[in-house]
């Protein structure tokens, strides 16, 4: 097997396991930190991607109307999301536990609902994209487009930014402080609810971020949101809940891992590598691997 | 105990309260004819029916502005009058809703539905009730094979059909094009469509050097490219439906996919907006588009312009229309507002249409529906095939 | 899941507990009510014909969802795919010529085999895994619909014969729900059923009264998993044609777990009303709002999400309502007879005799170690049948944790030989069937169960124990030696700490142990509770024949009746001998009772 092939396979995977990463880090913060199975994270990312590409041809399409757009568009679901968990689900949490679980999921998925039919109605349920003609990088005979270069830069640097938040700030700190004791953080002085607001927030904003970055690359409609939720649920297991580089890392893997079945296998058969992973490792690893919180 | 008894039947009787009074007899004169239909506004393939409830109901508006139909047994034009409801793309919905229609409606006759989800289960409900059925988008051929004496149905283009004018284009092309490879879009119709023309093409002394087939959700397609590559074709040719193939195509053109021709089975507008510039050069179908002509173009030319309708962004319209065509003209044909009367006049009728006469065979399936070759020549959708208003480019530009 | 804390409801369960209609009552209004439904093909209306057909199928899988998920707590949201692989299984023999009835009987076999197989690894998991996998499993049965081509047809589906079969399906989709009914009404009452709550409230505390995990597990979902592929072949039947997409999208699959927490999830009438509410609210919106609908039956369910959470008919506006009230009722089993036990009469214990010299509980350098914390340090102990011995030391010395080492909770290394039998390689409902009982320092009781169906589980579970009636009456004693007499038909997490350390001991007592591990019970008693306490060990001992184990902290306590003081520290045993000999040891005082010792005045 030529290496070029090989290459050419595995750069295209590396591409698109970027982008399954990108998925999966709003919803790994989401659930690591609040504990909340947002089931409308993927419709937020399909309904981000819709906007942007409805304001790339409104504004002209240049670039710099993108790095607006992507500005934009993560300030405003930043703020969508806070109000949306403070407003919606924090409320939940006072309930008994039973409670709490039914209202998260019983909320998420009317939440999804509402969402995909007002943009469908609003928007059209058309599939739109973020048209960008791109130049091609050439390394032998292997091809790596640009734009998705770009694309895989911007999500590397993203992923560094995001940990060195984590690691280094005063947010990070208590961040991981609620996600491993939840009572004792409180008991610090840290203010839960606030940080479990602003992370649902933040996941969001990423939900977005991810959202525009998938449709520069691949058309997305209203309604194609929840196959992608469950495509970031496995990768956040394989990953670990809440470690944000384990999630780059599963999603790359899980990208090369289907290119490769694609191509010497069948393509039909590709997605089921990643449900098939998700589920031997759960059961191999019951409560998950690589995950910050002790067992 | 005697609560819960209570609690079902104030359910159920709640449930009746949805039945809306009966409506019209059939075959009366005096009342306008009643048709019925279900279009999927919301639902996965609401992506494919932008802005066809205006169209419907523009359609029968502008028959009824030229007075109706008309109907001899009563000596005069009747007008139409259609029930439009939601099936969500769902099959369950669908059924109960021509059920609605059919018990509770009374509705004279059905049009649609589209797709073969809804258009397997569907036709059941009609011919129970031994209402003639007319419908559009429904093109696997399995759908008509199971004896229903009620259905027809208006697909355009048909699978047998489908690229029939492309190939004959191809038989004259210079430089002769001698290697195929198919890529195809897992999907029946799509499927259907490989396994009919690729036999063709090699009949035709174009050799089939690949065929690969690619889930709906596919993304990166880097494993068939590589194929392509390998294989060097003439041709290739993209067996899909437009939106699952954007992806396909830009990436076609990242890796430098050379060939004398790319064909795409559904080239929409929408497909075109998603993939930009790279579009440029490559072949499509088109089932009918107006400046073409026809019979009753300027009808349908004014009904798609009112709703503001694309044939080019919404390819499946045609079928719609078609539908919609053959009723109006069946109830002519069978001059009373009757069911067994129209039912004998769909019967291996023949109907006419902007983009032909459509033909049924005695399973209801039409024989006659082929469809355009278009190619995009500088960013303009142009019919290269028949020779209509332009004329092809071969080898294709910016693919060669 | 538990469910913690609910005055308002506790309150419900006790007085509706009370006001039970006979059964046969039941059976008839049931007969009446499906012979009305039954009627509805007869009303010449194919359409409402088909909406309560939908409606029947609707509610088959919801109410099958909610065996595992209201009365076992698990959320299983890849339930759909079992209605999905049914329907196949079914419109693959169908079209393959196998009479109809058969084919049901196939669908049946299929699916029942598949979420057997499932159960093995998926029961593995908890909480939210389970969730995660479990939703997983409906986009793989969609991709194996696609790709295994000659047996499914893949994306051209399974195309049957056109038979409009409304009528016999609307049938057939009767019988199967009103089974799916009386299927939920039996196993709420049913020894299985208090299984599934068991499991539902505390699995560990479940298996340390004796309940077998895994088979229960297995069995609901088997059994939610067969309703499911009926309802999934009914409907097959209908539409005689299904394809992936139709029978395991996305967008449908969560719509019957939405509608059995929409109306209560775990209440006998819960999925019926929220299956018949939303999917009539849904009809409603599709058929009278142009546009928009999907967005007003979100927001419905949305609101019910944030507001109404515990489902409709937990709100508080059903529970007001009289006409309606019924509906949120819990049901909880109680005794027949009314209760003459009180806290004189004797328990239904069997009584032993003991033979000091006999050993029953053996441990050879049990060790215990959590990473780098070495909880219980090679500990060696000898237990003599009839004895009470009490186990002291200071916090974190590793009491709890032996205990959990002998019962099982943990997996220790070293020998464990109880009554002769090695206990290594046991379960822990295995280790409560040889004769051992325990409490749990912090109490775990089945919190949305009574206190008397929590002692009776233990009755009816302990090996050759009475069937459920008969464990209710046995429950009564139990509650009352502890003093909970009176407080039967509350549910227990709405008793307090005090009240819930004896339903502890109570439901240990239940197990018949032959030695029973108390863990301290003491704290926060008034002196002339600890007394009373005190008599009970004693009596248990004297009458019963049930070696004690002792954790307390509470010294004077165990003064009063142990024969034999364990002192650990730091997981390590630093002595062990009869009580008047250990207050004298220096290490003791030392390490343990130094200050306790000098306040020894009584």
């Amino acid at each position: 097997m030529p290496l070029d092939i090989l290459a050419q396979i595995a750069i295209g995977g590396v591409l698109i396991g970027g982008l399954y990463a990108l998925f999966a880090f709003g919803l790994s913060l989401i659930y690591g930190v609040a504990r909340i199975l947002n089931f409308s994270h993927g419709t937020l990312l399909a309904i981000a991607g819709v906007l942007a590409s409805i304001l790339y041809g409104a504004l002209g399409a240049s670039p710099l109307a993108l790095v607006a757009i992507i500005t934009g568009l993560a300030l405003a679901f930043f703020l969508f999301g806070w109000g949306f968990h403070d407003l919606l689900l924090a409320p939940l949490k006072r309930r008994n536990h039973f409670e709490a679980s039914v209202g998260t999921v019983l909320t998420t998925v009317g939440a999804l609902i509402v969402i995909g039919d007002v943009a469908a109605t609003l928007a059209g349920p058309r599939p739109r994209n973020i048209p960008l003609r791109s130049d091609v990088i050439e390394i032998g005979d292997v091809l790596i487009p640009v734009s998705q270069a770009w694309m895989l830069a911007g999500i590397a640097l993203l992923t560094v930014v995001l940990q060195l938040v984590l690691t280094r700030s005063w947010y990070g700190r208590a961040v991981r402080a609620v996600t491993q004791d939840h009572v004792g953080a409180t008991i610090c002085g840290v203010r839960s609810r606030a940080i479990h607001g602003i992370t649902f927030g933040l996941g969001t904003a990423l939900a977005a971020i991810a959202g525009v970055l998938y449709a520069m690359v691949y058309p997305v409609d209203p309604y194609t949101g929840f196959s992608l939720t469950v495509k970031a649920f496995t990768i956040i297991v394989l990953g670990g809940i809440g470690n944000l580089v384990g999630a780059l890392a599963a999603g790359l893997f899980l990208g090369v891992a289907e290119a490769f079945t694609a191509f010497f296998w069948a393509p039909e058969w590709a997605p089921a590598l990643s449900i098939t992973l998700l589920l031997i490792i759960l059961v191999a690893f019951p409560n998950g691997f690589g995950n910050t919180r002790k067992a | 105990m005697i609560r819960p008894a209570l609690s079902i039947s104030a359910t159920m009787f709640g449930l009746l309260a949805f039945l809306s009074p009966a409506q019209a007899k059939v075959g009366s004169c005096d009342e306008p004819i009643l048709l019925g239909t279900t279009i999927s506004e919301t639902g996965p393939f609401s992506t494919l029916t932008d802005n066809w409830k205006a169209m419907t109901e523009n359609f029968f508006d502008e028959i009824n502005k030229q007075g109706g139909v008309n109907v001899a047994s009563c000596g005069k034009k009747i007008p139409v009058k259609i029930v439009i409801y939601d099936d969500q793309s769902n099959p369950s919905t669908a059924v109960s809703l021509y059920e609605k229609m059919a018990s509770v409606d009374n509705v004279d006759f059905f049009v649609g539905p589209d797709w073969t989800s809804l258009g397997l289960p569907v036709p059941t409900v009609a011919e129970r009730h031994k209402i003639p059925i007319v419908a559009a988008n429904v093109a696997t051929p399995s759908a008509y094979v199971r004896g229903l004496k009620y259905m027809w149905g208006t697909p355009y283009p048909v699978v047998p059909l489908w690229s029939q004018r492309y190939f004959e284009m191809l038989a004259q092309a210079d430089p002769k094009p001698r290697t195929i490879f198919f890529v195809t879009h897992d999907n029946p119709v799509m499927k259907g469509i490989t396994d009919f023309w690729a036999p063709k093409a090699e009949e035709q002394g174009i050799k089939v050097v690949g065929k690969e087939t690619f889930p709906a959700d596919a993304k990166d397609f880097s494993a068939i490219i590589l194929k392509i590559r390998a294989a060097r074709p003439d041709i290739v040719y993209i067996a899909s439906f437009d939106n699952v193939s954007a992806p396909l195509v830009q990436q076609m053109r990242q890796q430098r996919v050379k060939a004398m021709g790319v064909h795409h089975t559904m080239l929409t507008g929408s497909l075109a907006r998603q993939v930009g510039k790279d579009i440029e050069g490559m072949t499509g179908e088109l089932a009918w588009y107006p400046g073409v002509g026809g019979k009753h173009s300027e009808l349908v030319g004014r009904v798609l312009e009112r709703s503001k309708v694309d044939m080019f962004e919404s390819i499946f319209t045609m079928a719609r229309i078609g539908s919609y065509l053959v009723m109006v003209q069946a109830i002519e044909k069978a001059g009373a507002v009757d069911r067994e009367k129209v039912r004998e006049a769909l019967t291996n009728g023949t109907f006419e249409s902007p983009p032909g006469p459509i033909v049924f065979d005695d399973k209801g399936f039409p024989t006659s529906n082929g469809a355009y070759t278009i190619q995009i020549q500088n960013g303009k959708v142009v019919v290269v095939w028949p020779q209509q208003t332009g004329k092809a480019v071969w080898p294709a530009p910016s693919w060669n | 899941m538990s469910r913690v804390n609910d005055p308002v409801a506790a309150i419900g369960a006790s007085a509706a507990a009370a006001r039970r209609p006979a059964p046969f009552v039941g059976a008839i209004v049931a007969t009446l009510c499906v012979g009305a439904i039954a009627l509805v093909p007869l009303l010449g209306v194919p359409y409402v014909t088909s909406l309560i057909f939908t409606l029947l199928v609707s509610f088959i899988l919801a109410q099958s969802w909610d065996w595992v998920g209201g009365l076992a707590g698990y959320v299983n949201l890849g339930h759909f795919a079992y209605y999905g692989i049914g329907a196949y299984a079914f419109s693959i023999a169908l079209a393959a010529g196998v009479p109809a009835p058969l084919c049901f009987v196939m669908a049946i076999a299929v699916v029942s085999t598949v979420a057997a197989i499932l159960s093995f690894p998926l029961f593995r998991l908890k909480g939210d895994y389970f969730a995660f996998a479990t939703l997983a499993i409906l986009p793989l049965s969609e991709l194996l619909a696609f790709n295994l081509v000659r047996l499914t047809g893949g994306a051209d589906g399974v195309v049957l014969p056109p038979k409009y079969v409304l009528s016999q399906a609307f049938y057939t989709a009767l019988a199967i729900a009103a089974c799916t009914f009386a299927l939920t009404v039996v196993l709420a009452r049913s020894r299985f059923g208090y299984a599934l709550k068991s499991i539902r409230n505390d699995e560990q505390a479940a298996e340390v009264v004796g309940i077998r995990i895994f088979p229960a597990k297995l069995g609901v979902m088997v059994l939610s998993a067969a309703a499911a592929s009926l309802a999934g072949a009914v409907h097959a039947w209908q539409l005689s044609y299904i394809d992936p997409p139709t029978v395991f999208g996305l967008n449908v699959a969560l719509v019957p777990v939405a509608m059995a927490l929409f109306g209560g999830s775990g209440l006998l009438w819960g999925p019926m009303i929220g299956v018949a509410l939303l999917f009539s609210i849904q009809q409603a919106l599709l058929v009278n709002m142009t546009m928009l609908h999907a967005t007003v039956y979100g927001l419905i369910i949305l609101m019910i999400g944030r507001f109404m959470p515990g489902g409709l008919l937990r709100s508080r506006l059903v529970r007001s309502l009289p006409a309606l009230r019924f509906l949120s009722r819990e049901i909880h089993l109680d005794r027949q007879e009314p209760s003459r036990s009180t806290s004189t009469t004797r328990l239904p214990l069997p009584e032993r005799k003991p033979s000091p010299s006999s050993e029953l509980l053996v441990c050879r350098g049990l060790t215990k170690a959590f990473g780098g914390n070495i909880a219980v340090n090679n500990v060696d102990i000898t237990i003599r049948q009839g004895e009470i011995v009490g186990l002291v030391g200071a916090n974190g010395s590793g009491k709890t944790t032996l205990f959990n080492c002998i019962s099982k909770v943990y997996e220790p290394t070293g020998e464990l030989i109880f009554d002769g039998r090695n206990l290594a390689g046991l379960r822990r409902d295995q280790v409560s069937a040889v004769g051992v009982g325990r409490s749990f320092q912090n109490p775990r009781p089945f919190g949305d169960l009574t206190v008397a169906e929590n002692v009776a589980i233990a009755a009816t579970f302990r090996p050759g124990g009475p069937a459920l009636p008969d464990a209710l009456s046995e429950a009564a004693s139990y509650a009352a030696f502890v003093g909970l007499g009176d407080r039967l038909d509350q549910r227990a997490d709405s008793l307090s700490l005090q009240e819930k350390k004896s339903l502890e001991l109570a439901r240990a007592l239940a197990l018949h142990p032959k030695l029973l591990l108390v863990d301290e019970v003491a704290s926060g008693l008034t002196p002339s509770e600890i007394r009373r306490f005190v008599e009970h060990i004693r009596d248990i001992r004297e009458v019963y024949g049930i070696t004690v184990i002792w954790v307390e902290h509470i010294f004077s306590a165990l003064a009063q009746v142990v024969d034999r003081l364990i002192v650990l520290e730091q997981g390590q045993v630093i002595a062990d001998a009869p009580l008047a000999e250990a207050v004298k040891d220096e290490r003791v005082l030392a390490a343990y009772l130094g200050q306790v010792a000098s306040k020894e005045g009584h």
